[in-house]
This record gives structure tokens, C-alpha cells and sequence, in this order.
């Protein structure tokens, strides 16, 4: 434990306080039900700590053992993460079944794709392995996240203030995962004692911005629009693409060789 | 500093310009439900002046006035032809932006989407863009022809019937949502 810095011990503290203050509120105002990824992330994240803080104290900071434990463990608070987020997804678009229906496929099929591709440009150095793994799911969650909200954006799509400050909190952190990773990946020994710092710090700031998101009870239901008869849309949808299309090849006819010049 | 670095940095900074954009215009919306109105009628409005702007842009005035008229008469109509077209450029854009939203409301108010016509009109959408731009500087550097106006009373000469019908039916279905949210609120309010 002597080996971590005094900053860096306050920070994980301070860290450690608010994960706590973030759960109490969860289930003080009942959100836990409308969010329980988002509690099980957060448990298990709060619990790694625990192990994590004994395991030095059992051991040192720097000890195979605690360094084992550390990353099993890291794991685990990804997978919750990926989960939480995809809880965010499916409160988003869930009212809007039609859009919903093809949303999920392509945020997973995205997900895939950054994930297969994040590997691959990743060195396989054995004890990179995990770094690159974390790398990769930290970079697909800011992929499924901007998808999601450029969705949301295309579709005319109301996000909840809180569901949104909560995507931001998620997003910004994977955010700095990614290049903090990276970071370590190429300046292995003189940026490592940096890593974690930073990594407290970006955490720090999502956690203060999840706790402001979910102060107040959310509605357990969310009111979607109501839905059209399935006629309306399989009537307009290809008409109305006609018509886009004909407005394609007007402008097509424009820049064509025999319109005349001014 | 090795290429993977600038590689992941590059990417995160595309994520997050896409991120901010996106949010930003999230926040500034309404939900479809509550204006299920028909969208901008602009569309249809600049159709009153058709035969005027076709008769502004038509050739043979032109070759008839540059025989006639002095050289400075002629570069001040061709100015005005330029913003004409210009302006008739826009109103096309107004026509396409206003059936595409009209599209999207729909989509997102129907149980079930055909990915076929979402991702058609996602290509319609770009190449639309495209053209639009390219015949937009062309116009504004003095290159582009003049559009010709031929067939757009087709395309813009208002909604179909039906479109119509499932305009109103947005409308009412969005006040019957409206009134359901407003009562579920108050129940809410009760409760607590």
C-alpha cells in the first residue's frame, strides 16, 4: 500500500465514497428497477475495489497476485459496463418498437465489427492481452453510444435528461479509457505510474456526473409515441422514397450535359 | 509516437465531434408525437410561382435579350438568373428535407420498419446532398446550367391523399397521447 501516492490513495478514496453515495441514491429513489444493470455495474465496481484495496494490503501494489486480481477482476466491471450500456440503448429506443427493432442489430452488429477490429490492430504481446481486450470493449461501447445517439438524432427521438447524462458519463469515461490504454501501450514503463491517476481521474468525473444524473426518482415507464397502424408505414415508406427519388434524378437532369447555360 | 496512437486518437476524436453533434441536436428536439403536423409546406408554396420562374429562366429569353439588350442589361439578368436558380435550388432542398421528415416520423411511429427502405433512404439522402452541393458552387461559380424546371410540378405539386390521412391520424393519435400523459402525470402527482 506504501507504494501508492498520497494523491492517488485520496483520490481512489474519494473515488470509492461516491460509488458508494451513487448506490445508496440508486436505491433510495428506487432506480435501481429502472436501471438494475446500471446498480449490478456499479456493485461490482465497488466490490473490485474492496478486493483490489485488500489484495495490496495482503500482498504489495505491485505483486503478481494483486496485479492477478486486479485485472480478473477488470473483467468483470467491463462486462457490467457493456450491460449497463446496452440497458441505456434499450430505455432510449424501446418505446419506438419499429426503430428499435432495427437499431439493437446494428448496435450489435457494430459492436462486433470495432471489437474484432480493435483486436486486430492490437500487438499480441502476452501481457498486453488484457490491456487490448479493455482497450477494445472500452472503444466498442463509445461506438455503440455515438450509434445509438445519432440514431436518436435521425429519428427525432427524445432522450431523457438523466438516461442522457448517464450515456455521456459512460461515454466520456470509455473515451479516455481508450486513449489512456493506448497511451500505456506505447509509453509502457515511464507513463505506468501516470495510468492509474488518470484513470481515477476521467472515473471521478463520471461518477460526479452520474450522481447529479440520477438525484431525482425516474418514471418507472417511459411514454412513447402512440404507435400507427403497420399499413401507414408500408403504404408511405415506399412512396415517399419514390418521390426522394425523383428528386435525385432532378438534380441528376440538372447537372446533366444537355441542360442549357445561363 | 507510434501510428497506433494516432490511430486510436484520430478515432476518438471522430467519436467525439459525432458524440457533441449529436447530443446537441438531440436536446433541442420535440417528441414526433406531440407535432404530427404536415411538415413545412414551403415545398408547395414556391410552386405558386412556377410558370414565373420558368419563364425567368427560359433559354430563348435569354438569347432573345442578348441580341437586343446592352452587355451590362445582360450581366445583371444573368445575375438575376443565378440567384433565381439558386433560389429554386433551395426550394427543391426544402421539398426533399420535408418529405424525408416526414418519412423519419413515420418510421419512428410504426410497430415495424423495413430496413431496405431505411437504409434507401439513408443513400437517397447522401447522394441528394452531394448533387446538391456540386450544382450549388457550380451555380455560385458561374458553371452550372440552368435547372430546368420540366416535370417539378410532379414531385412538389403537393402530398398524396394518403400522406395526408396519415398525417391526421398522427395528429389525433398524438393528442390521445398527449392527454394519456397529462393523466398519467396527474395520477403520479396523486400518488405522491
Amino acid at each position: 500500500m506504501n507504494e501508492i501516492d498520497a494523491f492517488d490513495k485520496v483520490l481512489w478514496g474519494l473515488n470509492v465514497c461516491l460509488q458508494a453515495r451513487l448506490l445508496v441514491l440508486l436505491l433510495n429513489r428506487k432506480n435501481h428497477r429502472i436501471f438494475p444493470f446500471l446498480f449490478v455495474y456499479l456493485l461490482i465496481a465497488f466490490l473490485q475495489n474492496v478486493v483490489t484495496m485488500a489484495s495490496y494490503r495482503i500482498w504489495a501494489f505491485s505483486s503478481s497476485n494483486a496485479v492477478r486480481i486486479a485485472w480478473g477482476t477488470q473483467g468483470l466491471v467491463i462486462l457490467g459496463r457493456a450491460l449497463a450500456v446496452a440497458e441505456i440503448s434499450r430505455r432510449v429506443l424501446e418505446s419506438y418498437r419499429g426503430i428499435w427493432a432495427l437499431a439493437w442489430r446494428m448496435l450489435v452488429g457494430s459492436a462486433v465489427l470495432v471489437l474484432l477490429y480493435s483486436l486486430a490492430v492490437a500487438s499480441f504481446e502476452w501481457r498486453l492481452l488484457v490491456l487490448n481486450a479493455d482497450r477494445g470493449l472500452e472503444l466498442t461501447m463509445t461506438v455503440v453510444l455515438v450509434t445509438l445517439f445519432l440514431f436518436a438524432r435521425y429519428y427525432e427521438v427524445t432522450i431523457e435528461p438523466a438516461v442522457r447524462s448517464l450515456a455521456i458519463g459512460f461515454f466520456l469515461y470509455s473515451c479516455f479509457a481508450v486513449l489512456n490504454d493506448t497511451i500505456l501501450e506505447s509509453w509502457r514503463n515511464r507513463y505506468a505510474t501516470h495510468w492509474n491517476l488518470a484513470g481515477m481521474l476521467a472515473y471521478l468525473a463520471s461518477l460526479l456526473l452520474w450522481n447529479w444524473a440520477v438525484r431525482e426518482r425516474q418514471p418507472e415507464i417511459t411514454l412513447g409515441p402512440a404507435l400507427l397502424s403497420q399499413g401507414v408505414y408500408q403504404t408511405l415508406a415506399p412512396e415517399i422514397n419514390l418521390r426522394l427519388k425523383l428528386l435525385n434524378e432532378h438534380l441528376n437532369q440538372i447537372l446533366g450535359p444537355e441542360a442549357k447555360r445561363p | 509516437m507510434s501510428l497506433l496512437f494516432y490511430l486510436f486518437s484520430g478515432l476518438i476524436a471522430l467519436l467525439l465531434i459525432l458524440f457533441v453533434w449529436s447530443v446537441r441536436s438531440t436536446r433541442r428536439r420535440v417528441p414526433p408525437s406531440t407535432r404530427a403536423e404536415i411538415p413545412d409546406d414551403d415545398g408547395r408554396r414556391h410552386m405558386t410561382y412556377l410558370s414565373q420562374i420558368r419563364q425567368a429562366l427560359a433559354a430563348t429569353d435569354y438569347e432573345f435579350l442578348s441580341k437586343r439588350a446592352s452587355k451590362e442589361m445582360v450581366r445583371r439578368v444573368r445575375r438575376e438568373r443565378q440567384s433565381v436558380a439558386l433560389g429554386y435550388l433551395a426550394a427543391l432542398r426544402r421539398d426533399f428535407q420535408s418529405l424525408l421528415r416526414m418519412a423519419r416520423v413515420i418510421a419512428a411511429m410504426s410497430p415495424q420498419v423495413a430496413a431496405v427502405h431505411e437504409l434507401e433512404r439513408l443513400r437517397l439522402t447522401a447522394k441528394f446532398v452531394w448533387q446538391y452541393e456540386v450544382i450549388r458552387w457550380k451555380l455560385l461559380a458561374g458553371l452550372a446550367p440552368v435547372p430546368q424546371l420540366d416535370g417539378l410540378s410532379n414531385l412538389v405539386s403537393g402530398l398524396s391523399v394518403r400522406m395526408e390521412k396519415a398525417m391526421n391520424e398522427l395528429g389525433e393519435r398524438a393528442a390521445a397521447a398527449a392527454e394519456l400523459a397529462s393523466s398519467v402525470n396527474r395520477r403520479s402527482l396523486d400518488v405522491t
